[in-house]
């Protein structure tokens, strides 16, 4: 062999060599941190979500005060996808999965993969931790509860529609809407486009549901109900007031961010959204005076009816990660340290028992809501727990067949959808 | 040079083994361990694409015929056709109208990138300082992310965006570009037209300057009007060019998704749901990776189906232009 030969074969096997070594050498998550497990020490990584409210420089200043108490680095990641939710299962998957992960629940695939926090004792001591336990134990702890059967209103529009007294009944309801509409509110109640139109409409029928059927998501699973059975008097109200012109389909195809905009500005009726929108108003407080009702239900003795609640900013560790015990001391910090708490209660509204609301107005409304309803009820989004779904992506499913409502779709055909997705994901 | 002293260099050119008669020289035969060095020197870029792209390709073949999740630690389990004939029996009547909406995409979407592209090029195609700001300018759709050129015209053709907003102070009125389905597939598809075209409005001017002059001005002298020239000439010598156009946009076009994200998100209703929006904002977050890697399967297979039946549609017309080059 010459010497020009082995040359190059010396550079083929290097360049080889090198390319291989190249397409092999993605960080893991092994790779980017040492473990420190058994002491708590060196840097964590926290999958959150990121939002008006909840911005990148909020979060560091949330867990700034444990970093400068521990010593940990917490570094701050956001979603790389569209949300959390998706953005989760792919980490997972690529095996680059964050230490703690905000804002999601574990699922039925993602729950072996999330620590089992039963054995400490803070855990059972954070708000619906008992709610969102699956098989009596918990994976998922929060910071507070949400309110989600919120209704806004415009003080000043209902008086105008000479609308004297938030309604109760759904006869009550229309009529509302029916007298906001003849008095000129272009937009009488606001449905917003995207994940909202789910949301919302779920959000406003929470009692009723509730009232009817109580745990409905285990009579759905155990076959006593069904979809369609659940939601189609719903989707008949919504029908109802799309013909009458209250809601339109441009609504559907505008954002929440500018629907709340509309809202603050005094343009829209009834604005149906969780407790955390009490967050922008008190940031962005109207020139009218904002009033919350709860949503209606069939028969007024019966008002109001369960109100539709989440767990707060809940928290999951991935069991995997290489310092659990950092991991473990920053949720307990974040979900048990009353300054946290304080903290996030600014970056987006939770109730808590002894959490001080005075300094939002807004969110002492809501908070008297939450007090007058007669019981807590999880919605159909929810993925652990007793009162779960046994399908994934039940909130996007629903949030597009809802929408074709306004596009023309019956209400029967819509409840027909929504049985024929549910048996297929059911089945697979 | 006298003929004599060709006489010469032809013979000694023989005595070289070059003949000729036959006119070329036959390539030397060289060491079998020297050819064996030169397949070895693309081994490097060999590695790299089967373990970016064989591989990968592999797992995803694999995963179509189990149901898995995606996790590493949960195993993949065996369920054969499953995910194939979930695809094709479509009880949720979902995957079906995302196929028709990437057809749509696809083919409308095409066609007008193309005439779009070609129109301009023809245009464009003479050097100038104004059509040098122009190709500048006609290539910068391209130039942005196409998620944000999704979110760019949301706000400029959503409910309350620009447009609208000033259609309503002029007319009184506004348009659905967004809020009905008809309207949103369309704008959708004037939207990635828009983003798209910059490309292949360079690979046509690129095209168009390969055009033989001398035949342009024969047939000008022949008296033939633009139209005939185009028709005749520039036309049949850009057919190589054509059939690459044509194959890059429908299979940009069939991947589309980023720009639905932006643009309507597949809505309003999943009206603008497309096949890569179903497999990576549906499938994949729902942890169905099992059916994500099917409906990948099936799409790669429609892109290799559609792109061979276009290279054999286009044979004869670019075997045409090779008579007019």
């Amino acid at each position: 062999m010459s010497a020009n030969m082995r040359r190059r074969i010396g550079w083929i096997t290097i360049a080889t060599a090198s390319a291989l070594a190249l397409t092999a050498c993605a960080p893991t998550a092994s790779d980017e941190q040492p473990s420190t497990d058994g002491e708590v020490g060196g840097e964590i990584r926290m999958l959150v979500n990121i939002t008006d409210n909840l911005t990148q420089d909020k979060w560091e200043a949330l867990v700034a005060p444990f970093e400068e108490e521990t010593g940990v680095k917490v570094k701050i990641e956001g979603p790389t996808g569209q949300s959390v939710a998706e953005s989760f299962p792919t980490l997972l998957a690529a095996g680059t999965a964050p230490d703690v992960i905000q804002s999601v629940f574990p699922t039925t695939d993602t729950a072996p993969e999330i620590l089992d926090l039963t054995d400490f004792d803070w855990a059972a001591e954070t708000p619906m931790a008992d709610t969102y336990a699956t098989d009596g134990k918990i994976n998922v702890v929060g910071v507070g509860m949400q309110a989600q059967s919120v209704l806004y209103y415009n003080k000043d529009l209902f008086a105008a529609a000479g609308i004297t007294e938030t309604p109760k009944t759904w006869d009550e309801f229309d009529a509302a809407l029916e007298a906001l509409a003849a008095s000129g509110v272009k937009t009488p109640i606001a449905f917003a486009g995207d994940w909202a139109t789910g949301v919302q409409t779920q959000q406003i029928w929470h009692p009723q549901q509730n009232v009817t059927t109580p745990h409905w998501q285990s009579a759905v699973a155990d076959g006593d109900s069904s979809l369609s059975e659940q939601f189609e008097p719903l989707f008949e109200h919504l029908s109802d007031w799309i013909d009458a012109g209250y809601t339109t389909a441009d609504d559907v195809a505008t954002d929440s961010g500018t629907h709340e905009a509309n809202f603050i500005a005094g343009n829209v009726g009834i604005y149906p959204m969780g407790s955390w929108f009490s967050t922008t108003l008190a940031g962005t407080p109207p020139e009218f005076e904002v009033g919350v009702f709860s949503p209606p239900v069939d028969d007024a003795t019966a008002y109001p009816g369960p109100m539709g609640a989440t767990m707060a900013s809940p928290y999951m560790i991935w069991k995997g990660s290489k310092n659990l015990s950092s991991a473990a001391a920053l949720v307990e910090y974040l979900v048990t340290d009353e300054d946290a708490i304080a903290t996030a209660a600014t970056m987006d509204d939770f109730s808590r028992p002894g959490l001080d609301v005075s300094t939002n107005e807004y969110a002492g409304l809501v908070q008297q809501l939450i007090d007058d309803a007669p019981s807590l009820a999880v919605p159909g989004n929810q993925t652990v727990g007793d009162d779960a779904l046994p399908v994934a992506g039940f909130n996007p499913k629903f949030t597009e067949l809802a929408q074709t409502l306004w596009q023309g779709t019956s209400a029967a055909d819509v409840a027909a959808n929504l049985d024929a997705w549910f048996e297929a994901e059911r089945t697979e | 040079m006298t003929n004599d002293t060709v006489t010469g260099i032809a013979r000694t050119a023989g005595r070289r083994g070059f003949s000729p008669a036959r006119g070329r020289v036959p390539a030397r035969r060289r060491p079998i361990s020297a050819r064996l060095l030169d397949g070895a020197l693309t081994l490097p870029a060999l590695a790299i694409y089967i373990v970016l792209m064989v591989v990968p390709v592999g797992y995803a073949v694999y995963y179509s015929f189990t149901t898995y999740n995606g996790i590493p630690s949960q195993s993949p389990t065996w369920v054969g056709l499953d995910n194939y004939r979930r695809i094709f029996e479509d009880p949720a009547n979902e995957m079906h109208s995302s196929v028709m909406v990437t057809a749509t995409i696809a083919i409308v979407g095409s066609l007008l990138v193309n005439a779009i592209a070609l129109g301009l090029a023809l245009l464009l195609q003479r050097k100038s300082r104004f059509n040098s700001f122009g190709r500048a300018v006609m290539f910068y759709p391209h130039v942005l992310s196409a998620l944000i050129v999704g979110f760019l015209w949301q706000a400029l053709l959503g409910p309350q965006g620009a447009i609208n907003a000033l259609m309503e102070t002029m007319m009184g009125s506004r348009l659905p570009f967004l809020s009905d389905p008809t309207w949103a597939l369309w704008t959708l598809i004037g939207v990635i037209v828009w983003a798209q075209f910059g490309v292949q409005l360079v690979l046509y001017i690129a095209g168009l300057q390969a055009v033989s002059v001398d035949l342009l001005e024969a047939a000008r002298i022949d008296g033939a009007s633009r139209f005939q020239v185009f028709r005749h000439v520039t036309w049949p010598a850009l057919a190589s060019t054509v059939t690459v156009t044509i194959i890059t946009s429908v299979l940009s076009l069939l991947k589309a998704y980023d720009v639905v994200l932006g643009l309507t998100n597949g809505g309003p209703g999943g009206a603008t749901q497309t096949w890569a929006y179903e497999i990576l904002a549906v499938s994949f977050p729902n942890n169905k990776v099992g059916l994500a890697s099917a409906q990948a399967v099936l799409l790669i297979i429609a892109a290799g189906i559609l792109s061979f039946s276009i290279i054999a549609m286009r044979r004869k017309a670019e075997s045409g232009s090779e008579a007019v080059g």
